[in-house]
């Protein structure tokens, strides 16, 4: 690598992401690729997006960059050419719109290329006679869910002064804003509560539903709830977790949906890992980079057959965390596992330090678009939204929901072998039963 | 009381393009204070303060403005 096309460092919480980069690419899989796909009422000019999505990656040109390594540090850097990122994919008339649709999309979010070739982020229009996807996919080192949502409103706003304001106030990562507000004795007093927290979590062996298999492909399975289920789902989150709760509502709803399927499997507790965002609500800065802290939602197995003493122990558990300012407290891991080669960061990340095996018994994430709901791309309504990650085998499934305009969508990202789009739907139908209460 | 929550709420959780617009009775949901928001507010409130607020109130009426929140407050305080 040559230092001057250095364009960027990667924050220590870009080296989180990366190292679940490294752990999936070691599975044989394309590392950390995520996908957000919007649905589109008609297809938008093509060339005005064209030209919207050049503009954008004049003004951040992080995103052509290439991802490469000196030493055990990791850059963004120039390359001697810039990469395509702009890819139209039509429908053949003869195909189904929805199933090319979905082939299309799990095509690119398997694909395989390495970290120093792969565009950073890239820009899919799919389109037919009915169906218009636009389908944004990264690999996470460059950026968090939330920085994609701010850069797809970007390309919806069609202000020129209204887009000079994303990414203002200029701010460098947060996760080194937060950790400068600590002395170096408080920096040391969290790691500690952080690792403290982390070995009674480990106490308890996590059940991992998934095959023993070795991972092949990632699939999707998509399921959007009517208008009148939201509503119910909603009114029914509000009575569990409060109005701070929904995310623990998904998430309890989630853990018994999995124990049903297999109530023999071995293991203690289910333990599913969940990010939050440092940046300030409707702030529109940083757009780049990973602006995330990790937490962890756990249930013991003998609180599952009971829904309010499961949600009563999650939430007393979420105000712990928050109380004992534990989020907070993994900022100095995230730093010092920064320095760390990505393959001990990786173990780290997803093994107990107790039992030596895998962590998470799924993995979860809650997007909110509400900002979007006045949004047209290019006078094209959004219909619909849902998103996509690469995960480790195992876990090999997680639960990724969306709530846009009344409707509650829950898209199931699962590995084959591991899962099967079977399994998946009965576990969808327990879901269901589990969200509404039946 | 409420320029404290107020400073807390503008530093720390929500951006607002101009702050000292913001009014006390504007909504703080509909200005983008979410449920982790919400959470970090009410530790705040309950260690500036020394209130304890109970979980069971944690609803639009009552933190839905920093109007709102200092009301919710003196009801425990008193």
């Amino acid at each position: 690598m040559n230092k001057s096309t250095i364009i960027q460092p990667l924050n220590p919480c870009d080296y989180f992401t990366l190292a679940m980069d490294e752990e999936i690419r070691k599975e044989g899989m394309p590392g950390s690729l995520c996908g957000f796909a919007i649905e589109l009422k008609q297809c938008p000019d093509i060339a005005a997006l064209k030209e919207r999505v050049a503009e954008f990656s004049q003004r951040f040109p992080l995103i052509l960059a290439s991802l490469q390594q000196h030493k055990n540090r990791f850059y963004w850097c120039q390359r001697e050419s810039e990469p395509q990122i702009f890819f139209q994919h039509k429908c053949p008339e003869a195909e189904n719109e929805a199933q090319f649709q979905q082939s299309v999309i799990e095509t690119l979010i398997n694909e395989q290329q390495s970290r120093e070739q792969l565009a950073p982020l890239t820009f899919h229009l799919l389109y037919g006679e009915t169906k218009t996807v636009f389908f944004l996919r990264w690999i996470h080192p460059i950026c968090d869910a939330v920085g994609i949502g701010l850069i797809f409103q970007y390309l919806c706003t069609d202000n020129k002064e209204q887009r000079q304001l994303f990414d203002t106030p200029k701010s460098e990562p947060l996760i080194n804003l937060q950790l400068k507000k600590y002395s170096l004795w408080q920096k040391i007093k969290l790691f500690a509560k952080a690792h403290r927290y982390i070995s009674s979590v480990d106490k308890l062996r996590s059940i991992i539903q998934a095959q023993p298999l070795p991972p092949q492909r990632l699939k999707l399975s998509v399921y959007k709830l009517t208008e009148e289920q939201t509503q119910t789902v909603a009114v029914l989150a509000r009575q569990a977790t409060g109005l701070t709760g929904t995310s623990l509502y998904y998430i309890g709803c989630l853990m018994r949906a999995l124990e049903k399927m297999n109530p023999n499997q071995t293991g203690d507790a289910y333990c599913v890992p969940y990010a939050f965002n440092l940046r300030k609500q409707k702030a529109m800065s940083p757009l780049l980079g990973n602006q995330v802290g990790a937490l962890f939602a756990q249930a013991p197995r003998d609180l599952l057959d009971n829904r309010e003493a499961l949600f009563s122990h999650l939430k007393q558990q979420n105000a712990e965390v928050i109380r004992q300012q534990l989020d907070y407290a993994f900022l100095p891991v995230m730093w010092a596992a920064s320095w760390l080669s990505l393959e001990k960061h990786g173990e780290n990340l997803r093994n107990s330090y107790t039992h030596h095996t895998e962590r998470s018994s799924c993995l979860f994430s809650n997007v909110s678009l509400s900002d979007l709901s006045s949004q047209k791309l290019f006078g094209c309504e959004i219909t619909g939204f849902f998103h996509l990650c690469q995960l480790s085998s195992p876990p090999g499934l997680a639960l990724l929901t969306c709530h846009y305009q009344q409707q509650l969508t829950l898209s199931y990202n699962f590995i084959e072998p591991l899962f099967d789009k079977a399994w998946i739907e009965q576990l969808h139908g327990f879901m269901l039963q589990e969200l509404l209460a039946e | 009381m409420k320029e404290k929550i107020r400073r807390f709420i503008f530093q720390e959780l929500i951006f607002v393009a101009e702050p000292e617009k913001f009014s006390d009775d504007d909504n703080l949901l509909d200005a983008g204070l979410d449920s982790m928001g919400i959470m970090r507010l009410i530790m705040f409130i309950e260690e500036q303060f020394g209130v304890t607020l109970p979980d069971v109130e944690i609803d639009p009426d009552n933190v839905h403005s920093i109007n709102a929140l200092e009301q919710w407050i003196l009801r425990h305080k008193a």
